[in-house]
Order: C-alpha cells, then sequence, then structure tokens
C-alpha cells in the first residue's frame, strides 16, 4: 500500500513538471501585460521598464524559467506581481475556505445524488424515474449565479437566515459552518445531478446481471441485494465521477464564490488572470496541480476499498 | 396590565439605550477581487486610490468633497510662498504631526524623500508629473524648498492629496523595505490594521490625527466585484457604503431603497473616439468629420442616464481649469456625414474595424456607437478581446479608432498632454495614451503649460481645444460621474460633489447619527 502511494507520487512528478512547462509558457503567450496592469493607463514606458527590470522580466524566457523552477522546487512561489504579497500566505489563507466549501458540496452531492440515482434505477421508466431526471436536468441547467442569487434573495434578504457577504472567520466553526451552507447547497446540486445520473445508469447496468437475479432467485432480502450486491458494484463508476468532480470543484467553484463573496483558489486563479500576475498563477497552478494529483491517489485508492480485486493491481 | 406596562418600559429603554450607543464601525463594499500594491505612488487602480487619502497625507489637499483645484488649502504645509519667477516655493511645515505605528514626528526629511522617491520611474507609477521638479531640499525641520525647472500649471496642483502628492514615512519605507507596500504607515486619520487576501482590508482610527481623533473607529473595506451580491449585502444593511454603478436603473432602484441615500460626484469620465489620423481611411479629414456628425451626444446620455451623465463638450472633460465649450463641436447630423463619406470616396458606406475591451461598461457603450454609426452607413466592425489584451493592442496601434474613457488631474494641461500632444503618440519611447496620434497644437499645450500669466494660460488651452476638435482627432460622447450609495445614518462631515481619489473622502469628522 505504501509502495503503491510512493509509487504514485513519483508518478505524478513528470505531470507537475509537464504542467508547469505550459503554465510558463502559456501565460507568457497570453496578450497583455504585469507591468501594464500595475502600474495604470498613465503609465511612461520608462516606468513600465523600471517596474519589468524589478519584476524580472527583463530577463530571457530561459533564465526566468530556470529561476520559476528552482523556487517552485524549493517550494517558494515567490511574491504576487500585483499585491507583492507572498503567494504561499494568500493561497494558505484561502485555503481553507476552499477546502471547507469542497468538502460540503461533495456532501451535498453524494448525500442527495446516489439515493436519487438508485431510486431512480429502481424506478426505471416510471413516475419516480422521470421525476428525478427532470430534477437533475434541471440542476444540470441552473447556472449558480442565477441560483446562488435566488439562495440569497430567499435567504439573506428575505427570511434573514444567512448573511450575505459569506466569507468566513476561520477561527469560528460555528461561522464557518454556518457560511457555508448555502454555497455549498448551490455547487452541491449541480454535483447531485451529475451523481444521479451516473449512479442511475450504473445501478441499471449491475441490476440486469446474471448475480442479481441468480441472489433474488436464491432469496436474498431485496433491500440486500439492492445495497450489497448491486449497489457496491455501481459504485465504481460513482467514485471516479466524484473524484473527477472534487478537482472540478477546486477550481471551478469560482462563480459560487464570487456570488457569495467567499474567498477561494478559484476567486484568486481568475483575478491573477485577469491582472496577468505570472507569478501568482504559475504558483496557483502548481498547488492546484498537486491536489489533483492527491485527489486522483486518494480515489485510487477508494477503488481498492470498493473492490477488493483491484487491491493487487 | 401594569405587567404589559412595565415590559413596554423596559423594552423601551433598551432600545433607546442601544440606539444611543451610536456605530462606529464603517464597513464599505468596492468592486474589485483584493487591493494591489499600498504605496502611494503604485496606486492606480480605484480601489486603491479610494484607500490612500484615508490613510496618508499631502503637503496641500482640496477640501474634502471638492475637486476645484482654486480651493486647494493647508494640509501637511501650513502655509507656503512662491517666488515672483513661480520657479522656487517655500512650504512651512505643521508642527508635532506624528507617524502611526509610532514612527516619530513628520518632518521636512520626510517630504524631501517622498517627493524624490514619487519622481523616480523605479519607485513611482507617477514619476512623469514630477519632471519639472529640478530639486527639493529641507531647509530645516520644518520647511521644504522646491525649486522648478520651469513653469508648470499647478504646483499646488502636483503636490495635493493625489497620486504623487502623498506623503510617506522615511523611516517606515527604509525599515520596512519591500513589506511597506503590504503595510503603509501614514499620517492620515486611518492606519492600516490587516489584509485579508480576497476579502477585506481593515483600518482602525488614528487617535493622534493632527486634526483630531476620527468619530470612525474601524473600516471594513471589503473586496466584492460582483455588483449583483454588493448590492444584496447593501441592501440587507452589511455594507454601510456602497460602490455603486453609473446607471440610471442602478441610481433609481437604490434611491427607492428605504434609509438609502446616491451620491454622484465629480470627476467625470469623459468617454472618446479616437480616431487615429495617420492611418487608413482616417487620414481622410473628411472621413473623420463624418464619424464626429454621426455621433448623436443626446441620446448617449439618454441611453446612460441623465442623473448619471452628462453630453461632452470638448476634448477635455467639463469643469477642467482650462476647458472650454466654444470650439466648433458639431452637432448630431446623418445626412452630412454621409455627404462627406461620399466625397471621401465611400458613397456607398464604410466599414472599419475596432478593437474593443469585453468589460460589459465599455461594450454596452460601444454596441450603441455602432448602431449610431450604422445610420450613418458607417460599419462599426468591433472585434471584442479580453480587457487586459485591449489595453495593449491599443498601445500598440493596432485599432484605427479607440473607444476610451478617462477622469484625469482637473487642469486642461494633463489630458491634453497625455491624449493629444505629439510626444505622447502610442508606440514611441514617451508614449502615454495619444492614440489618434494627433499633433496639431503641440506649441499651445506646450506653451500654455510655462505661461506665467494666467489669462494667456486660459485663451492657449482654448486654442489647443479648437484645433483638436477641428483636426477632428477625437470625437467628444458623453461623461460619466462616480456614484455610491450609502446608509443615510452615515454622514461624510462635508459635502460631497467631488473626489479625485475616485471615492468618499473617510475624515475625521465622518460619523453615523
Amino acid at each position: 500500500m505504501i509502495g503503491f502511494v510512493l509509487w504514485r507520487m513519483v508518478g505524478a512528478v513528470p505531470t507537475l513538471f509537464a504542467v508547469l512547462m505550459l503554465v510558463f509558457v502559456i501565460v507568457r503567450v497570453i496578450p497583455g501585460d504585469p507591468a501594464a496592469a500595475i502600474l495604470g493607463d498613465q503609465a511612461t514606458p520608462a516606468a513600465v521598464a523600471a517596474l519589468d527590470a524589478k519584476l524580472g522580466l527583463d530577463k530571457p524566457m530561459w533564465q526566468q524559467f530556470i529561476d520559476f523552477m528552482g523556487q517552485s522546487l524549493s517550494g517558494d512561489f515567490g511574491h504576487s506581481m500585483v499585491t507583492g504579497r507572498p503567494i504561499v500566505t494568500d493561497v494558505l489563507a484561502v485555503l481553507p475556505h476552499t477546502i471547507d466549501l469542497t468538502l460540503a458540496a461533495l456532501v451535498v452531492g453524494v448525500v442527495l445524488g446516489v439515493p436519487a440515482g438508485v431510486y431512480a434505477a429502481l424506478r426505471r421508466n416510471r413516475f419516480g424515474d422521470y421525476v428525478t431526471r427532470l430534477l437533475s436536468l434541471v440542476g444540470l441547467s441552473f447556472p449558480v449565479f442565477v441560483s446562488g442569487i435566488f439562495m440569497l434573495l430567499l435567504f439573506a434578504l428575505h427570511w434573514r437566515i444567512f448573511p450575505v457577504i459569506g466569507a468566513a472567520r476561520l477561527d469560528d466553526p460555528v461561522d464557518r459552518l454556518t457560511k457555508v451552507v448555502l454555497p455549498a447547497i448551490t455547487l452541491g446540486i449541480t454535483m447531485a445531478a451529475y451523481i444521479t445520473r451516473v449512479t442511475r445508469s450504473a445501478m441499471l447496468h449491475v441490476m440486469s446481471e446474471d448475480y442479481i437475479r441468480t441472489a433474488r432467485a436464491k432469496g436474498v432480502p431485496w433491500r440486500r441485494v439492492v445495497w450489497r450486491h448491486g449497489l457496491r458494484n455501481a459504485a465504481m463508476p460513482v467514485v471516479t465521477v466524484v473524484g473527477l468532480y472534487i478537482g472540478i470543484l477546486i477550481g471551478n467553484s469560482v462563480l459560487t464564490e464570487i456570488v457569495f463573496n467567499r474567498p477561494g483558489l478559484g476567486k484568486i486563479i481568475v483575478g491573477a488572470l485577469n491582472q496577468r500576475d505570472y507569478t501568482m498563477l504559475q504558483g496557483l497552478m502548481v498547488i492546484y496541480c498537486f491536489l489533483i494529483v492527491v485527489v486522483n491517489l486518494l480515489t485510487d485508492l477508494a477503488y481498492g476499498f470498493i473492490d477488493p480485486r483491484v487491491k493487487g493491481g | 396590565m401594569i405587567f404589559r406596562a412595565a415590559l413596554l418600559a423596559s423594552a423601551m429603554a433598551i432600545a433607546t439605550s442601544a440606539s444611543a450607543e451610536t456605530k462606529t464601525a464603517l464597513t464599505v463594499g468596492i468592486a474589485a477581487q483584493d487591493v494591489g500594491r499600498l504605496d502611494p505612488y503604485f496606486a492606480v487602480s480605484t480601489i486603491d486610490r479610494v484607500l490612500m487619502p484615508w490613510i496618508y497625507n499631502a503637503l496641500v489637499r482640496f477640501p474634502p468633497g471638492s475637486i476645484d483645484p482654486a480651493k486647494i488649502e493647508p494640509d501637511l504645509a501650513e502655509s507656503w510662498a512662491a517666488s515672483p519667477d513661480g520657479k522656487s516655493w517655500t512650504f512651512h511645515l505643521r508642527h508635532g504631526v506624528q507617524w502611526q505605528g509610532g514612527y516619530g514626528e513628520f518632518t521636512a526629511d520626510d517630504v524631501v524623500f517622498s517627493l524624490k522617491r514619487a519622481a523616480d520611474p523605479a519607485t513611482s507609477a507617477f514619476s512623469s508629473e514630477l519632471r519639472s521638479f529640478q530639486s527639493v531640499e529641507a531647509v530645516d525641520p520644518y520647511t521644504v524648498k522646491i525649486t522648478l525647472s520651469q513653469n508648470v500649471p499647478s504646483v499646488l496642483g502636483i503636490l495635493t492629496n493625489y497620486s504623487q502628492g502623498f506623503i510617506v514615512s522615511r523611516k517606515a519605507v527604509e525599515k520596512l523595505g519591500d513589506e511597506f507596500e503590504r503595510h503603509p504607515v501614514g499620517t492620515g486619520p486611518f492606519a492600516f490594521s490587516s489584509t485579508m487576501p480576497n476579502q477585506s482590508l481593515e483600518l482602525v482610527a488614528n487617535d493622534a490625527y493632527f486634526r483630531g481623533a476620527p468619530q470612525i473607529k474601524k473600516i471594513s473595506y471589503r473586496f466584492i466585484p460582483s455588483d449583483a451580491s454588493r448590492d444584496l449585502a447593501f441592501e440587507n444593511g452589511e455594507l454601510d457604503l456602497n460602490y455603486g454603478r453609473a446607471d440610471q436603473k442602478w441610481v433609481d432602484r437604490t434611491a427607492g431603497l428605504p434609509h438609502t441615500a446616491v451620491d454622484i460626484f465629480e470627476p467625470a469620465e469623459e468617454a472618446q473616439l479616437h480616431l487615429n489620423i495617420t492611418q487608413k481611411p482616417f487620414d481622410d479629414i473628411r472621413v473623420r468629420q463624418a464619424f464626429a456628425y454621426a455621433i448623436n451626444r443626446p441620446e448617449l446620455v439618454r441611453w446612460r442616464g441623465a442623473a448619471v451623465s452628462r453630453e461632452a463638450q470638448s476634448v477635455v472633460p467639463r469643469g477642467y481649469l482650462g476647458f472650454t465649450a466654444d470650439n466648433g463641436l458639431v452637432a448630431n447630423n446623418v445626412a452630412k456625414a454621409k455627404e462627406l463619406l461620399a466625397e471621401a470616396g465611400y458613397p456607398n458606406g464604410i466599414t472599419v474595424k475596432m478593437i474593443q475591451s469585453q468589460l460589459p461598461e465599455m461594450l454596452t457603450a460601444a454596441q450603441v456607437i455602432q448602431a449610431e454609426m450604422k445610420r450613418a452607413g458607417i460599419n462599426l466592425e468591433l472585434q471584442v478581446v479580453e480587457h487586459a489584451t485591449f489595453h495593449q493592442q491599443i498601445r500598440q496601434d493596432l485599432s484605427p479608432i479607440v473607444y476610451y474613457s478617462a477622469a484625469r488631474f482637473p487642469i486642461a494641461d494633463v489630458t491634453l498632454t497625455q491624449f493629444f500632444h505629439s510626444r505622447s503618440i502610442v508606440k514611441t519611447p514617451t508614449a502615454v495614451t495619444n492614440f489618434s496620434h494627433c499633433n496639431v497644437a503641440d506649441q499651445e499645450i506646450d506653451a500654455a503649460r510655462i505661461e506665467p500669466d494666467h489669462a494667456k494660460q486660459l485663451a492657449l488651452w482654448a486654442e489647443a481645444q479648437k484645433k483638436i476638435v477641428a483636426a477632428v482627432c477625437a470625437v467628444p460622447m458623453f461623461e460619466t460621474l462616480l456614484v455610491f450609495g450609502r446608509h443615510d445614518t452615515l454622514q461624510y462631515g462635508y459635502d460631497l460633489t467631488g473626489s479625485l481619489s475616485l471615492g468618499p473622502l473617510i475624515t475625521e469628522k465622518t460619523h453615523f447619527q
């Protein structure tokens, strides 16, 4: 097991390297200039040149790349070009918010999605199935900036249960929990919709297998057939989707973060992109990539728990 | 019954005691992701500019709520005198002003250090503003002497509480190094406390402020980029002061909320279409004139909203020192536009490409302009790009027609120099924002800058505007004012008609009722 984990970590190194290189090149290929973003529209070329020199942007590309690689390997991502703050501090300050939201949305997605999917599969082509499928379609089609604003109008302005500004104090667990509810539901509903669809199709496939018919013929109770023989075998694709979705949640929660005024990784990425904050983007991508690698690893480990046959591999 | 009365009485007592305790914490919502470098000489974005005068002072200042250069008053300097030729200025400083955070007393040494720092392109985005400052010397701890290499339109203007005029603490800058841009130290009414990335910046009252301890004790400056969420938070009472939208519907809706006031103030941003006079088809003045006739200013103002915008009348925004409306600007005339195009060899109309930012307020404006042009047979082909790309590409001369909206220091010289002097032509070593390659009024602009006689100076600026309008280097369109929403219990302590920091000043007198 430990060997497996180590082997996977080593395997991630080339991926990380490739991503670093891509990010380094892409942020520099897109038009736009960090010095101009920092100095504003009245800046003279002399001021831009002076700032480029200060930021190290006047060095040749290869040298910038070597500097960047050296820094990344030592875990020092430098300072944001725009705010001047150390990147690691900024990321660590928002990471708990991102993790809170990701986990909470995950819980909402799985708790709503899996039972709904099982239910729809067992009621295949009957009224319950149609309603579940319709609801999941609605969940998928509602953009966050619409559903989020609706939530705020209802729960913050009308009933006054939650605040509009969702930035929580990290040292206050109650505050953290209160402020994650609305965004987690908003984000979790879309995820639940996906999970419902995947669970339903996986269950349909499994439930038509021979061993299910055998189990039923043997007289195994129906409940046990569904949960033990059915869902456990249907869980593999569901876990895969959940794993992939965590990656999406970490980076794509930006709209939710903006609507609910939460700090977060997604929001920082978009901000850094708008301002061409090269160093910030590079640092964020490395951290983001690392998180994805960890999530994928956890997903693979989860396979082993669900299906003993995977363990040996 | 008696019990009920007693209950009511105690409830009322609680209510009155609660209201007697006035609020002293101010929460402000601003449309941005995060602050930038908190160094006054790098504060270029709205979010950073708004903050600076809360923390810093300058030698002189605009009275809070005003942007009239004629009313500039003492700030850190108590008095000043200029030599007869206007090239040597002596400032007498206020005694006993303390830096925030225990950095000691403010002295002439700080002024010398600050102005030198602001004049160095390596440490300031505004160095060009100080190019006529030959030397800045400390005569004694409370006297500073500034010598100019040539006359400038307004020495006091350069030294106000705006951009390069703010005074920083020498000790703090030297001690903190790079950390200074994350931890500003000023002499102003509020001191920096902390920043939470992506979230907010916190300030506390500087009780030792030389004009008296501020009545507001804490400011939470919250970064909320989504307009919809910021408005909801304001409506919900989570924000006391809200960065508004220059949009009639927003103003009407917000003003209709209970206990809410909307402040609309100067400086206005003027939107102009800059036409590159060296590129086809705009090298033909008849085409440029056709564009000028095609623009319908009253319609643009109706679209933008009469409460927040007004027609532009010159290539310099209204109200700036040196502005003149008497410059020969033509009114909308579609027939005349078509006639001119036909004369220039485009009887069937013309197609011109324009690189345009995708920022919603800029893009919608461009679409309205596009519709107006269409009526005159001009097909404006919009190439929509991301905002930072837009800024880069227009500076590379890639768009023969540029939509640009800007507010500058309210003296004609700044706008005329940056947009219409040949020295500022884009893609040159001294480039600023002259997108039209205009060069017809260089002489007047240069002469006006060093003209000691005020009446003659005004005449030169007027002449420059006439020439630029006649050459149609740019088509002035409309001016948009600044808008903030405020709960009416918040009183600024002055009348807000203008603010060069683009947001209300929070002074020692600002309070909740």
